[in-house]
């Protein structure tokens, strides 16, 4: 019964998004802080580190912390926004029930608890323990990750158990771990600052993780080459000594075809290739017909360009390879990895000062939470769920059984997918907002209508909470301690500033609780965060993703510690592979063969042009947090349907027109923004907002066969300007999510 | 301007607009700046969106002979002992616009409401006290940068700082730098 | 501030001198050829004839500046014009609002509005007070045949009597006590602020924003002393609080054309501002060649070209346009342009 229980528009009124701004002379206080607390930034992978001014229990402001080496003090809009969430109208001050006709009413602790474990047991009697599912995010901290993934196998008892990193890294995860057996950005970025041919693919670092663009051009200015594959001249392209305008979705025949102009040209490294990798002659028999015809004729770049791109990256001394979700969001998007990774090896360029490859992590904890254990296949340290030994390590780590622990689950999409057939009844979910975030999501809308029961943790009523029947009220990132692992593989601190206002309480508080309600509360003895870090910390021990050495003291002492590390005298790993011994079976870099096959939906009569979806810098994934920051909103107010003027001419759109664009899952309307900084047969929108202008009413939700990832970066749809123009931006209420579009 | 001060005259602002990336991290930092109370001074914006995604951004480049001080009716616009031009004394001001629209580098902004010019005093509360400007310390591309002349030059050896602008024959000559082609002695717009 | 008398304006001297004769001379008039004068307040008299000398002076100077002078012969040009009646009528609606109610700062913040206004008010209301005072043109007679009725005379004429003791009285004689509670509650509403506002801290001093409020204190608060002193001490002290009091006000009167108080005169010419815009955007708007959008009168446009051209700039290009017809918006956009050409001039967009 998880419908809304009012308007949507009731709801928006009293819970928002709403806007926050500080007030002129900032917040009190924020002249004299009591304190200023070093932490990071809640949001993307690059984790940059930030003081919060704290006064009377309240965050005030910030100040740059400059000592913190990756970002000594920089910040990108949202960094320097992100403490207007705390003091937030919209903020969620207690539990909250769904009563229908009324909307959300606050209730107490002990009925929000017995409700949802009288709803647990009642589902899983009456259909099984898999019945009731879990989402999970990885803006979590590792403590919590590995919580909630300890929470959903030991108390929950469910083997469906997934989380939003299943949108985000998991491409890049399955294909490090094919090609290296372990899932990590290969070097620090302190290796890139000196490569001399930087490929950046599918990345708009530019907007998407903004303080990393200091170490492209410092690195520019020791005399780096910039590549950029993308298919829209993002401002990190703008002035890149090479920008490849890849068509969606072809990103593996690029690769594909820079690896044979490698071999064509013997720019190979032999001795690499011979001793310390293997599947080398199947990867370029994969792609010996892919000349630079063919290239250009499927990728739609020049191919000049695309030979340049080989022969500067081919004759490189040093080099570094980043992407991104531009070719990870793919049905082949494991495939388009390992194409990077390939040409990576074949250069044997990796393990060595200033040769480097990687994924460049988007979510907040976006690394460590992919390592310790919520995701539906894994368990703790990066360790495999189907691994009878993994197991029965954890299995002890825990105090249980080995066949206490459930299998194998359904991954994020899959869930969803289960839900809507009606064989997942139960859910909760934290730190993720599947109705925004997740392709296709008239289809989740519907899915969640069919839920008996949907429990939200969250601090902010994001949209799909709105379909929740009890909404348990959790902590900001600045409410508790704990840890979390940066795109670069360091390990950082974060650090409590403040507690929980009103009644809410800390999110590993309530995961605590609700275990000892289901009767598990003795597997979670908890009293402080470090205590479950030292426990994730012998359950990683051995595994690939080995935090075993790292305590918060040493993180503390040294600004973050890079895993592995094995011992507490062990100093970390910045940079990985030195010792050619790669984590795979035979311990070889595995090359991979990569056949090229197109997206799952193309273009045709009925829906011919390219729709693509991504990021603007003001906003992060599915804004339930930077939809409530003034500012933020401001910049970027609405979604708009980035289109090249030649396309535009063809169909007769105007600049700002209304322009409905619809693909075979659903239709949306955007106002069009005319711009030559697009490829003329691709159309763009951004996909950070709910209801109506959802960018996901339209996304495919088919997915890559290893990594379960959906394909968002590609699909088919058609465009019917309305004749109509948009209002202003700046009267846009697109932040709030309206189910129908404003006049 | 009080006397007792850690402005440290060796750091310089320097400028690229070709770094930026258009991100707004300056503007968001900028309201953060205690001299300015939540108001944003510092301008970034498209430069032609249509065609392009280039930025750009601008500080004040306190000017060795400031156009706005001199078209200011109300001699509300100082420039003090180490070159910073400071935003319009607020007892004086009378919020005509002169300075906002003289200003070559149109940088004064005018708070409509409280008939009060505003414009960047190089975050004063902070370089007073020996720290950088807002801006610069946030900026994540680092077209904005403060430091020392050594600095960058090392930094960017492509580069070099220029103080000199011409607006047709005029020459104005500026505080802040900005980062050209090595070789170049100025920068003429138009 | 002593660079104004290192050389000497002449036009400015002649008209200072003027301005501090005809107050000699009003006084002289004013006060029946000194009859009705006090002669205990002829230190007061001497300051407040230098500070008009000074303002006068001031003012003047002020005026000669190029962009000073074109707003006022506009602001008068647009004044007397033939629309007279709207322009007189809308300045005598800015006189309240933003001279004596001073409500533009309420945008900045109410706290300081509310300590500013009580500091203005205080201060004008004293100044209305003790003027006509000072130079003999309002004194008090008793009624004759009458002990408590009072005459209240000015310029020598009876403008009206009140009863001894009675409502009008007390306001008469105490006005001055009165006036003085506002001061220092506004002084010390915009002192809190100089203590608390990190950006004022960072950009305040010592003579041009402290000193003004601890003076204007020290001047209400000894003049309090002095009614202290009648009420409370039977005169005793008498002495020593008008000594006090007196060189209070008379370093005030003295620093007014120097320091922080002379914005009190500059602040008129917002009026002008005012009216500069409202007729300008009558004779058209400026549009920029940019933003292709409406950002300024063209009037002002034309005449800033002049106006920079009288302080020293010329910002003619070479297409005989201006880069003042640019927007703020177009003047940074060209800039960027201009920067952006040179580094594709170089081969390189990244350096």
């Amino acid at each position: 019964m998880a419908k809304l229980p009012v308007s949507a528009e009731k709801i928006i009124k009293q819970y928002g998004p709403k806007k926050n701004y500080t007030p002129l002379g900032g917040f009190e206080g924020s002249n004299e802080p009591d304190r200023l607390v070093k932490t990071h930034c809640c949001f993307c992978g690059m984790q940059c580190g930030i003081q919060l001014k704290v006064k009377d229990n309240q965050i005030a402001g910030f100040e740059p912390w400059m000592e913190f080496p990756f970002n000594e003090g920089r910040l990108c809009p949202k960094g320097v926004q992100r403490y207007l969430q705390n003091n937030h109208p919209d903020r969620i001050l207690s539990p909250l029930q769904r009563v229908e006709g009324k909307g959300f009413e606050p209730i107490d602790w002990e009925s929000a608890m017995g409700r949802t474990v009288n709803e647990i047991k009642r589902i899983q009697s009456t259909y099984g323990n898999d019945a009731f599912a879990m989402l999970s995010g990885v803006s979590l901290t590792n403590e919590k990750s590995y919580m909630v993934g300890k929470f959903a196998r030991l108390a929950l008892k469910t083997k469906n158990l997934d989380y939003n990193g299943r949108l985000c890294m998991v491409s890049a995860g399955a294909g490090n771990k094919k090609a290296f057996g372990l899932d990590r950005i290969s070097n620090s970025w302190a290796d890139l600052k000196h490569a001399k041919v930087i490929i950046i693919a599918g990345t708009n670092i530019s907007e998407c993780f903004p303080t990393l663009t200091h170490y492209i051009w410092e690195a520019r200015d020791n005399g780096a080459k910039l590549i950029v594959v993308d298919p829209r001249v993002t401002p990190i392209a703008r002035t890149a000594d090479l920008h490849l305008p890849v068509k969606p979705g072809r990103d593996s025949a690029l690769f594909g075809a820079i690896l044979k102009q490698l071999v064509d040209n013997d720019w190979l490294d032999h001795d690499f290739i011979d001793y310390h990798t293997s599947g080398f002659e199947e990867a370029i028999d994969a792609v010996k017909e892919y000349d630079l015809d063919w290239a250009e004729a499927t990728t739609g770049i020049d191919k000049e360009k695309i030979r340049l791109a080989a022969e500067w990256w081919g004759k490189a001394d040093t080099s570094f390879l980043l992407h991104a979700r531009g070719i990870e969001h793919h049905t082949k998007g494991v495939d388009n990895v390992v194409s990077c990774i390939n040409i990576v090896l074949a250069t044997g360029r990796i393990g060595k000062p200033y040769c480097g490859y990687g994924t460049i992590t988007g979510q907040g904890n976006g690394q460590g939470g992919r390592e310790h254990g919520h995701k539906c296949d894994q368990l703790p340290g990066n360790r495999d769920i189907t691994n009878p030994e993994h197991r029965k390590y954890i299995a002890e780590v825990w105090g249980v059984e080995e066949k206490e622990i459930p299998g194998k689950g359904l991954s994020a999409y899959e869930i969803i997918e289960a839900i809507h057939r009606g064989e997942i009844k139960g859910l909760i979910s934290i730190c993720f907002n599947p109705l925004v975030s997740l392709p296709n999501n008239n289809f989740v809308r519907e899915a969640l209508e069919k839920l008996e029961y949907y429990m939200c943790i969250d601090f902010f009523l994001n949209e799909t909470a709105r379909h929740a029947d009890v909404i348990m009220a959790g902590s900001l990132h600045e409410e508790e301690d704990g840890t979390v692992t940066t795109a670069e593989g360091r390990v950082v601190k974060i650090n409590q500033a403040i507690t929980p206002p009103g009644q809410a309480r800390k999110d590993s508080d309530i995961l605590i609780e609700l275990a000892q309600r289901l009767g598990a509360g003795d597997k979670f003895n908890y009293s402080k965060a470090e205590d479950i870090f030292n426990e994730l910390r012998v359950a990683s021990k051995g595994g690939t993703a080995d935090y075993y050495g790292i305590t918060y003291k040493k993180i503390e002492e040294n600004m973050g510690i890079f895993w592995p590390c094995p011992s507490e005298d062990h100093p970390g790993t910045p940079r990985l592979w030195e010792d050619k011994k790669f984590k795979t079976p035979d311990g070889k870099a595995h090359f991979n063969a990569v056949p090229y096959r197109e997206p799952s939906e193309v273009t045709d009569k009925e829906f011919p042009v390219t729709l693509t979806t991504g990021r603007v810098v003001s906003q992060y994934l599915s804004g339930t947090q930077t939809r409530r920051i003034g500012k933020l909103v401001d910049q970027y107010p609405e979604p708009l349907l980035e289109i090249h003027p030649s396309l535009a001419q063809q169909f007769g759109i105007k600049e700002r027109e209304l322009v409905r664009v619809s693909t075979r899952r659903g239709e949306a309307v955007f106002p069009a923004q005319i711009v030559e900084t697009i490829r003329p047969d691709t159309v763009f929108i951004p996909y950070h907002w709910g209801g109506s202008q959802s960018a996901n009413q339209l996304t495919i939700g088919t997915l890559d066969p290893v990594s379960k990832i959906p394909e968002f970066k590609v699909c088919a749809c058609k465009l019917e300007p309305l004749k109509k123009w948009a209002a202003p931006s700046t009267d846009s209420l697109a932040f709030q999510s309206h189910e129908t579009l404003k006049p | 301007m009080p006397s007792s001060t850690k402005y440290d005259q060796q750091m310089g602002f320097f400028i690229d607009m070709q770094r930026c990336i258009g991100c707004h991290a300056c503007e968001m930092a900028c309201a953060e700046c205690e001299t300015n109370g939540q108001e944003s001074m510092i301008h970034i914006h498209y430069v032609e969106r249509a065609v392009s995604t280039q930025t750009t951004v601008q500080v004040c480049m306190h000017c060795e002979d400031p156009a706005c001080a001199n078209v200011c009716p109300a001699d509300a616009i100082s420039k003090d002992e180490f070159g910073v031009v400071h935003t319009a004394e607020t007892s004086r001001c009378i919020g005509c616009s002169n300075c906002v629209l003289a200003c070559p580098f149109g940088v004064p902004q005018k708070q409509e409401k409280a008939e009060l010019m505003m414009k960047c005093n190089m975050c004063y509360d902070r370089t007073s006290a020996g720290k950088k400007p807002m801006c610069a310390t946030v900026c994540p591309s680092q077209a904005l940068f403060y430091g020392t002349r050594e600095e960058i030059e090392k930094k960017r050896p492509d580069s070099v700082p220029v103080d000199t602008f011409f607006f047709g024959e005029q020459e104005v000559k500026t505080k802040v730098k900005i980062m050209m082609p090595k070789g170049s002695n100025y920068l003429k717009v138009q | 501030m002593l660079k104004l008398f290192q050389t000497l304006n002449r036009v400015a001297f002649i008209k200072a001198t003027i301005a501090a004769l005809a107050v000699v001379i009003l006084v002289f008039i004013g006060s029946r050829n000194l009859q009705n004068f006090d002669a205990a307040l002829i230190a007061y008299l001497f300051g407040t004839i230098f500070a008009v000398f000074g303002i006068a002076y001031r003012y003047s100077v002020w005026l000669q500046r190029p962009p000073t002078r074109l707003y006022w012969r506009r602001s008068m040009q647009f004044l007397f014009s033939k629309d007279f009646i709207t322009y007189a009528s809308r300045s005598v609606y800015l006189l309240f609002r933003n001279i004596l109610f001073q409500r533009f700062i309420a945008y900045r913040s109410r706290t300081r509005w509310w300590g500013h206004f009580l500091l203005a008010t205080g201060c004008l209301l004293s100044f209305a007070i003790t003027v006509p005072l000072t130079f003999g043109w309002i004194h008090f007679t008793l009624e004759p045949g009458s002990y408590e009725i009072y005459n209240a005379n000015f310029f020598g004429f009876k403008v009206g009597s009140f009863e001894l003791g009675g409502l009008i009285s007390i306001l008469a004689f105490k006005a001055l006590f009165l006036t003085s509670f506002p001061v220092i509650i506004g002084a010390v509403i915009m002192m809190k602020r100089r203590v608390k506002d990190g950006g004022v801290i960072a950009t305040q001093s010592l003579e041009g924003d402290w000193l003004p409020l601890v003076l204007l204190i020290a001047i209400s608060v000894t003049g309090l002393g002095i009614g202290y002193d009648y009420t409370f001490l039977d005169g005793r002290t008498h002495q020593f609080m008008a000594v006090t009091h007196a060189i209070t006000v008379i370093l005030f009167l003295i620093w007014m054309p120097f320091g922080k108080f002379f914005h009190i005169f500059q602040r008129l010419a917002q009026l002008g501002a005012n009216l500069y815009k409202i007729e300008g955007k009558k004779r058209g708007m400026a549009v920029c060649p940019h933003t292709k959008e409406e950002f300024a009168t063209q009037t002002h446009i034309n005449d800033l070209k002049r106006v920079t051209k009288e302080v020293g700039f010329d910002f003619t290009l070479a297409d005989g346009s201006s880069h003042l017809d640019l927007s703020p918006e177009g003047k940074r956009s060209a800039l960027a342009k201009a920067h952006f050409e040179a580094r594709q001039a170089s081969g390189k967009f990244f350096g």
